[in-house]
Formats: C-alpha cells, structure tokens, sequence
C-alpha cells in the first residue's frame, strides 16, 4: 500500500516539477521516488495478514514479488531515459509522470482481490500506455501504434468486462475468494454452475489474452510495439507484459482453479498457438525492433505454461521467466537504443560488425539472446526449465514437445544478431555508449548470469 | 424487504420505456399525419435563429474547443462524487471528511496544474 501511495504521489509531484521548470530533477526525484516504493515493498515480505480495504487489495507475497520486478524495471528503463525524451518535445515531465501513472496501476492489477481492482488497475495502466505510445506527435507510425494499440485495447478490456458482468451475475460477487467459494461449494454439493459462469471464464480469457498479447489476440502487438517510442516498447515488453501476467496468473490460479478442467484446453490451445506464430513470424523480420515484438509473443507462450499447469510451482516459474525476460529484453531495448541513436537503422545489418568495435556492447547484447533463446548458464534457461518441469509434472508431455521445438526455432533468429555482430565485418564507428547505459547493461547481464548459474538465489516461497 | 429481485420487478421500468417509446413516436407520426404540408424551398431549409444558412458543419475547427469540452467534462463528472458523500455524510464521518478533501485536493492539483500549463488560454 505505502509503495502505490509512494509511486501515485511521486507521479504528481514529477508533474508539478516539469511546472516549475526543474527539469534537471526530474530523473533523480523519479529514481529516488521508486527506490523509496521498492523499499516499502520489499518491507513488506512474509508480513501478510489477510485481503484490506475492504478486500478489496491483497498485499501477499505475490503481489510483494511482482511488484518488486516492475519496480525494479521501471527503474532500469528510466535510467536509460536520460536525454530521452528531451529529443521528442519539450513536455518531458509529463512523460514521467505518466509512466509513474501506468506503473500505481500495474502495482493494483499485481495485488487485486477484487474484480473491479483489477479492471481499475488495467485501465489506470492502459490509458497511460495508449498516450505513451503516441509521444512522438509528428511521427507517422507513432500516431497508428496509439490509435490501433487504443481501439483494440478498448476492445479487450470490454471483453474483460462483459465477462465480469457475467460471472457477477453467477456467483453474485466480485470478491476471489467468494467467486472460488461458489465454484467449490457448488461442486461439492453437485450443483449445476450457471452458464454465465462459463461464458464469463472465457471472455476473461480473451480479454486477458489480448492485454499479454496472446495468440489469436495478438495482431495489435508488432504494429504498436514497432511504432512506439523503443524506451515506450521496452516498457510495454517488460513491465505490462510482466503485471499482465501477474494479474492473469492471479484470477486463474486463486479464483476459477475449481473449473480447471474447463478452462484448461482453452488455454493450451492458445499457448500452442502463440508459441508457434511468435517463433515463426520472428523468423522472418529484418528489423530487429519488429523480431523482438514477435519474440515477446513467443514468451508470452512460455510464460502461459504456468496458468495451463497451475502447480505449487506456477508462481514461482512466471517469477523467474519475468525476471529473465524482463533482464534480457532491457538489454536489447538499450542497444536498439543506442543503434538507433546512432545509425538511425534497427535493421539486423546494422549490427554488423558490432563485435569488435563496441566488445562490451556486443557481449550484453549476446549473452541477452542467449537468455531470450534459453541457453543454459542464463537465466532464460532456468525460466524455461522450471516452465517445463512445471508442464512435465502435469503431464502435458506434448506441450513440452512442441515448446521445446518452439525454442529450436527461437535459437535461429536470436543467433542472427550475435552473428552480425561477430562475424558480418562492417565499416563502422564505433558507438558511444553513455554511462547510464553502461549500468544498466551492467546490472542486468549479472542479473541475467546470477540467476543462470544460482537460481536459488531467488526466493521460492511466494 | 426482499434479497432477490425476479424479472416481474423490473416490469414498471418496461412500461416506462414503452410510454417513452410511444410518446415520442406517437406524437411525430400523429403530426406528420394531421399537419397540414406546405413544401417550398424555404420552409425546408434548416431553421437557424432567422440566419441565412452558411456552408457545410462538417468542416475541421480548432482543437481548442476539444480541450476545453474535455476538461469541462472532467471536473463536472467529479462533483458527481460529492452527492452520495452529503448524503452519507454522517455515517462516514471524519474518515470520509478526510477522504473527501484528498479527494477535491488532487482535483484541485490537476485544476491547478491545467491553469499553469495555459490549457485554458484561448490564443
């Protein structure tokens, strides 16, 4: 609670900063502001005691630990913002405060114990989004992301609702827990469970789906994800896509497992389609920016395998797979930044010849694909193992098989960068890389590696 | 009073409609019907306070008006909040108070902030 107080009024205060021309502090009050929230959030760890406000929020360690990834990686993104946004126009506070806006929403969409929290939380988050995506006011592309990734947005979130309205009208509440109650008082005592109930799973599952961009929902994604602003897109592919999966995660797993049975083919049916059009389509990109939206649907595949296989585990792996991807894609967001800072091109062939005049860069950017691809000794190795084991012991064998064909296919379009990179010769300049990025490079490569190597590092006890 | 409501409670807000309905459609066709009908070329064009009708309304004018249409409707859907807090004044007591001047005060912020930013300035 203390850190959506924190974010929410942080938000306002950046805002009155840009008011009063301080825009020197803006970055610094930002950082310095989230800092506080992570600390109020981690403060709370293992001190939950029941939903509050009503239940209304459920501050568990659930929400303790995805609210401590996005956090933290808002943070990394906005470190790399510095002198960002002062190229697009001048209303550079309003851009932070926006992003704080999107990210108080995320934290009530990752702790809802409440349907209508969690359509709240989706919406603070989504209409900040839609803006953010069409900053760049005189830039073609960034006027369709907005307008498209709005329309279809306003599109899902009516399904969201239309199934809200609907399971209200079955269990007569918006509570979780009293949702859950109904469902297995229902099935102890051999009652039939309303239609509408059923209906309503499904509506929430596409409107869910369309958020995470999920196949068949996913059209909008690569459109939006190209046309944004790249430090937008890194937030859109990291952050949302982590809470979309949080809150996803949540309504499923506490509140319609009763119906697990129903529900689960849906699910698995889009997780098998999303890995496959993500995997394919990526093959196919020459722009790198474009290659990383369809590989954030692949992900949102893998990622999909804990809601098909609620185990004891199914928090835990969206856990580590958030943090491995949420890592790995920073570090590629920053480079395509500095790419396109520098050659203006996010084509794969800009890459060429990276390796050797840039040996740092080029390293980041490997080990990120490798992590991205789910080579072992990354920490996208241990979030695909603990994903698949989870499937295993559910005995999806199949979908492990086709996923695992999935990743084969993901290794060919991630290694098309490292080998620009290392063995394309290019005539190039060599790219100056400022010193924030060089941290935040710094700080999710060992992220990345550590998680690799000693995933116990983690806790496992959400 | 009663728990659940069935669909026979809902039967006068069908009259309702239904009068709605069959007023409004009632009273245009009774009109078209009984009215006497003069067509000529004036007594068909649209009728503007006696101003001789000056081109298409569908044209492009400045974004302005969108600006402050919107943020009209903004703080005018917010006193709306106000009405059920008055009437629950008493049972939600200091806490509600409390709540409430947070409430008006981050409207007052935005309020500020709007004017600061020269949003209402016209030119």
């Amino acid at each position: 609670m203390n850190a959506l107080i924190t974010i929410s009024v942080l938000a306002v205060l950046v805002l009155y900063l840009g008011l009063y021309k301080a825009n020197k502090a803006l970055l610094p009050v930002t950082l310095l502001g989230l800092a506080v929230a992570l600390f109020f959030t981690i403060n709370h760890w293992n001190v939950f005691t029941g939903p509050t406000f009503n239940d209304m929020m459920s501050y568990d360690n659930f929400a303790v630990a995805f609210s401590g990834i996005t956090i933290t990686s808002t943070m990394l993104i906005l470190l790399l913002s510095k002198g960002y946004f002062e190229k697009i126009s001048d209303h550079v506070a309003e851009y932070y405060s926006i992003i704080l806006f999107s990210l108080a929403g995320i934290l009530v969409m990752v702790s809802y114990h409440n349907m209508t929290m969690l359509f709240i939380g989706i919406e603070i988050m989504s209409v900040s989004l839609y803006i953010l995506a069409g900053i760049r006011k005189q830039d073609f592309a960034s006027n369709e992301a907005a307008l498209k990734y709005f329309l279809m947005g306003a599109f899902s979130t009516g399904f969201l609702l239309f199934g809200v309205a609907l399971i209200y009208g079955a269990a007569h509440s918006f509570d979780l827990e009293a949702i859950k109650m109904h469902l297995e008082t229902n099935l102890q005592t051999g009652q039939a469970i309303s239609p509408l109930f059923y209906t309503g799973v499904v509506l929430m599952a596409v409107g869910m789906a369309f958020k995470v961009g999920a196949a068949p929902f996913h059209f909008w994604t690569p459109d939006v994800y190209e046309g944004s602003p790249s430090l937008i897109t890194a937030f859109m592919s990291t952050v949302v896509k982590t809470a979309g999966f949080a809150a996803f995660l949540r309504l499923f797993a506490t509140c319609f497992y009763p119906l697990h049975d129903f529900w689960m083919p849906v699910i698995l049916v889009i997780t098998i389609i999303t890995l496959f059009a993500g995997n394919i389509t990526a093959l196919y990109q020459n722009n790198f920016k474009r290659m990383l939206a369809w590989s954030s649907i692949s992900h949102a595949g893998y990622m999909l395998f804990a809601i098909v296989s609620l185990g004891s585990e199914a928090s835990y792996g969206v856990f580590v797979y958030a943090i491995a991807y949420s890592a790995a894609s920073i570090i590629a967001f920053a480079g395509l930044v500095l790419m396109q800072a520098n050659t203006g091109s996010d084509s794969f062939d800009s890459f060429n010849g990276l390796g050797r005049k840039n040996p740092f860069l080029a390293f980041t950017l490997t080990v990120a694909m490798l992590s991205l691809a789910g080579i072992p000794l990354t920490a996208g190795f241990i979030g695909k193992f603990i994903m698949f084991s989870n499937a295993l012991s559910s005995m999806h064998t199949w979908l492990v098989v086709l996923a695992v064909i999935n990743a084969v296919i993901s290794i060919f379009y991630y290694f098309r960068v490292i080998v620009a990179m290392y063995f394309k010769d290019a005539e190039r300049a060599e790219l100056e890389i400022p010193l924030n990025f060089k941290v935040v490079l710094a700080i999710s490569v060992v992220a990345t590696i550590l998680i690799g190597i000693w995933p116990a590092f983690l806790p496992n006890v959400i | 009073m009663e728990a659940q409501s069935t669909a026979i409670n809902y039967l006068p807000i069908i009259f309702q409609i239904l009068v709605a309905l069959g007023f409004a459609v009632g009273t245009m066709a009774v009109t078209h019907m009984i009215g006497p009908k003069r067509k000529t070329s004036d007594k068909l064009t649209p009728f503007e306070a006696g101003i001789k009708v000056v081109g298409n309304a569908r044209q492009p004018f400045s974004v302005k008006y969108f600006l402050v249409a919107i943020l009209f409707v903004l703080f005018d859907v917010e006193v709306i909040f106000m009405y059920p807090w008055a009437v629950n004044f008493r049972e939600l007591g200091s806490t509600g108070m409390i709540e409430m001047f947070i409430f008006m005060g981050t409207l007052l912020l935005g309020f500020f902030y709007i004017i600061k930013k020269k949003a209402l300035d016209w030119d």
